[in-house]
């Protein structure tokens, strides 16, 4: 018996070491030539080698809310306040109970007019149109009936009038030269179809007319860990797929698009959670089926400041949706995998994405439990698991904490030296707690997930530090 | 033993991370105030040099030779370009210009030199002359060949800063030439920098729309197009040039389009019946045609016109009904001369109008 569970412990480990020494290169393929790139750009703007006039291609920010009643006016005054000057904001209100839609009438003077909408993609009919001309753009609130998230897009698409579309959160702000550094990626490169940008946590920055003024850790250590993670996983990560047009998500927070192969792809799909993701496999999927070239970018420097959760049961809500929508993206798209019409998309994004997002809470949670039926049976090593699991943690920091002083110092960021002190702590936290709990949660999401799969995913909204 | 190699090395990689994070950040730290340095230190030597010229003497050589040879270096072109900036923030003495008149020399050395240097550097030294340059009246013939060189680079920013600093020096040929040096590279090359570009031109606008006229069938459409576009912003003195070009059947049908707009905004009767043609054809595969003709209608008098574009609202087509709505709306009819198509059973074309009517009255109302 004790032969039989020797072999099962074998096995098990050299299955373990072969995933963490993948997991752990790509996290070092990523922090380094995550960093190695924000470094690249900061000397590329020293030396102006960037597009300096203001060269203006004409966007539609569509914002959908549901239940925004919080936050909605700041977003849309931080919209106001951005430097560009050709573009139009469409608010969708997507059937809230609260009173979203009666603040944005009030405070913005809106006034209730009978505009047809072409139906270029489907979305449930609207219930009111209003607009108003007072402001540097013009404005545009539609009060349709609840469709979900996906579905308010559809229906900001059909209501815009420009050739590329902005989506990003009603909880969100977008820094002042956001759409400028944007849609650079578009003047670029004429076979651009989207562009992601970089989501980070507001919580902790005071932000007034879209500059951030004062930048501090967030108080709450979760918020803080959250800050770090995102530079870890989302910046860097992205970053390395920009390198080969692997990007396969562009974040529901801040991303632009090109309006006719959104539209040409059928647009976002209502029946997912995770419609960001699946928007843009979709788009993989349509242009290459099409053999269309095409470009999928991220803009490290188009930044929106988001509210990271900072209740844990919020954060876990956050995490089942977003686990929940990539499990729905890959199981429609699994005819990417390895499939070589779909280039390096389908071998590397694909395969990283399945086994170290998709698959990750299982096998981690695996993991976890094998050593405790390892300790009971006496076949565990305990001073070399531990020495593991420090070296784990210490490696996970350190490469969480490069990510994070590259984006600090390549943005000119200032902090306190309690702020530094506070990352270092609190990274890792983050690699030896908080991981573990969101892989358990992440692994339970996709259990009852039909239930809630059209539902907004409601997180508490504060107000944001925009003034 | 192979495990512990991995961890020793993983291991190794950790350590590197933060003694590579804690040099980048002290030479981050230290690189920028040792530019502010150089900085000073060149603003004092510039400073000594000016002194000397307001008292008649010239500009030393061994102050040309420093520049000359410091300036090479990126780090110090960017002291220099901020020292520079200090001067240019005010109204300058006749001695400071003249100082900057014999430093010319120095500029048109480094010219030669930045333009072996790898793209990112020689885009920098672009940019410097295009700033530089909009500052001063400095004409310097043999500079602005070395920047045609510098057009050739396969690096878009050193095109564009190289194309800004010509647009400063506002001579017609060499821009002429720039472009065609674009225009014969396999580069992509956004219109909209191109026809931003030629707006922010400084020398005569006429001329240079005459000599790219001249030379308009030569350039392949991808420049054709920002060309139209450019003339159609600056004049509407080409009206039976865009009529041949609307007209010609062979043309690509991006640069009719454009021409279409031209007449939009420059109304040309002769224009008026083709455009009529263009709003009245039904057929799907033309719509963008009739969709463009329908915008440029709104300045075009006449109960034939209204006439069109009333019928352009029964159009099958979304953005014809929207653009012949909007055009019907700039005649400014009363409202008794839209109730036919108020009162009539096309919904589509009753709405569209009804929203342009509604969107008049909501303007009138927000400004009073």
């Amino acid at each position: 018996m004790r032969d039989l569970w020797q072999i099962f412990f074998n096995l098990i480990g050299i299955f373990f070491v072969l995933y963490m020494i993948g997991y752990a290169s790509f996290l070092f393929l990523s922090v380094t030539v995550g960093s190695s790139v924000l470094y690249q750009s900061k000397r590329r703007n020293t030396l102006k080698n960037e597009l300096l006039d203001d060269y203006y291609i004409p966007v539609s920010i569509i914002v959908p809310a549901h239940n925004e009643g919080v936050t909605i006016e700041s977003t849309i005054r931080s919209l106001l306040a951005l430097d560009y000057k050709l573009y139009e904001i469409i608010i969708v209100d997507d059937g809230s109970t609260d009173d979203t839609a009666q603040i944005v009438q009030e405070v913005f003077s809106m006034h209730r007019i009978a505009r047809p909408i072409q139906r270029k993609i489907h979305c449930q009919p609207e219930e009111a149109v209003f607009e108003t001309g007072k402001y540097k753009v013009p404005m545009t609130l539609i009060r349709k009936k609840n469709g979900g998230k996906a579905d308010a897009l559809n229906m900001g698409i059909n209501a815009s009038k420009y050739p590329y579309f902005i989506c990003m959160d009603a909880d969100s702000v977008l820094q002042h030269d956001s759409l400028e550094k944007i849609v650079r990626p578009v003047l670029e490169d004429d076979h651009v179809v989207a562009v992601g940008g970089a989501v980070r946590p507001c919580n902790g920055a005071e932000i007034q007319n879209g500059h951030v003024i004062h930048y501090r850790m967030p108080r709450h250590p979760l918020a803080c860990m959250q800050v770090l993670e995102y530079d870890r996983s989302f910046l860097a990560a992205r970053i390395l797929f920009d390198q080969f047009n692997g990007s396969i998500i562009i974040s529901g927070a801040f991303g632009l698009f090109k309006k006719s192969v959104v539209i040409g792809a059928g647009g976002y799909d209502s029946k997912t959670m995770g419609e960001d993701m699946e928007l843009v496999v979709k788009l993989h999927a349509f242009c290459r089926e099409n053999e269309m070239p095409y470009r999928i970018r991220y803009a490290t420097d188009a930044i929106c400041w988001t509210q990271a959760p900072e209740k844990l049961g919020d954060l876990c809500k956050q995490r089942r949706r977003w686990h929940i929508g990539l499990f729905q993206s890959m199981t429609r798209h699994r005819a990417m995998l390895a499939n070589p019409k779909f280039g390096l998309v389908g071998f590397i994004s694909y395969i990283y994405f399945l086994i170290y997002e998709l698959l990750s809470p299982y096998i981690e949670v695996f993991g976890v439990l094998t050593i405790f039926l390892a300790f009971f049976v006496d076949m565990v090593n305990v001073p070399f698991m531990i020495l593991f699991f420090l070296i784990y943690v210490v490696y996970s920091s350190v490469l969480s904490l490069t990510a994070f002083f590259a984006r600090i110092h390549t943005i000119d960021l200032k902090l306190t030296f309690w702020d530094v002190l506070k990352a270092v702590g609190l990274c890792a936290l983050e690699v030896s707690c908080l991981r573990f709990i969101l892989a358990w949660v992440r692994m339970t999401a996709l259990f009852r997930y039909k239930k809630k799969k059209n539902s907004w995913g409601r997180i508490e909204r504060k107000k944001i530090n925009f003034k | 033993m192979g495990i512990e190699v991995i961890i020793y090395c993983y291991g190794a990689v950790c350590v590197g991370m933060l003694v590579f994070n804690s040099i980048y950040n002290f030479y981050l730290k230290r690189s920028s105030s040792k530019l502010e340095a150089k900085s000073r230190k060149i603003g004092r030597k510039m400073e000594e040099q000016i002194n000397r010229v307001r008292k008649g003497d010239p500009v030393e050589e061994k102050h040309l030779e420093y520049l000359e040879r410091k300036l090479c270096q990126v780090n110090n072109l960017i002291a220099f370009d901020r020292a520079l900036a200090q001067f240019l923030q005010r109204e300058m003495d006749t001695a400071e210009t003249a100082y900057l008149d014999q430093i010319q020399v120095v500029i048109l050395h480094l010219s030669v030199v930045y333009l072996k240097k790898e793209n990112m550097q020689a885009a920098y030294f672009a940019f410097f002359i295009a700033k530089y340059r909009q500052k001063r009246q400095m004409q310097m013939d043999s500079l602005q060949r070395v920047l045609l060189d510098y057009m050739k680079k396969d690096s878009l920013y050193c095109r564009v800063n190289a194309l800004q600093a010509l647009y400063a020096f506002g001579s017609v040929e060499n821009i002429v030439e720039a472009i065609r040096l674009q225009d014969e590279q396999d580069v992509f090359f956004h219109e909209k920098i191109l026809t931003e570009g030629l707006l922010s031109f400084q020398g005569s606008h006429r001329q240079l729309i005459e000599l790219l006229w001249a030379q308009f069938d030569t350039f392949s459409e991808k420049t054709q197009l920002p060309i139209l576009n450019y003339i159609r912003f600056r004049t509407g003195d080409y009206c039976q040039q865009m009529y041949e070009i609307m007209q010609d059947e062979a043309r690509d049908k991006e640069l009719r389009f454009a021409a279409i707009r031209y007449f939009g905004k420059y109304p040309y009767l002769p224009a008026q019946a083709p455009l009529l043609a263009f709003t009245a054809d039904k057929d799907p595969l033309h719509w963008e045609y009739a969709a463009i003709s329908a915008a440029s209608l709104a300045h075009y008098p006449g109960t034939e016109v209204i006439e069109t574009l009333k019928e352009a609202l029964h159009s099958a087509n979304w953005y014809v009904r929207y653009n012949a709505a909007v055009s019907l709306d700039a005649h400014h009819l009363d409202y008794s001369s839209l109730m036919d198509i108020v009162n009539e059973n096309d919904r589509y074309a009753r709405e569209m109008m009804m929203y342009r009517l509604d969107s008049r009255r909501l303007q009138e109302a927000e400004r009073g």
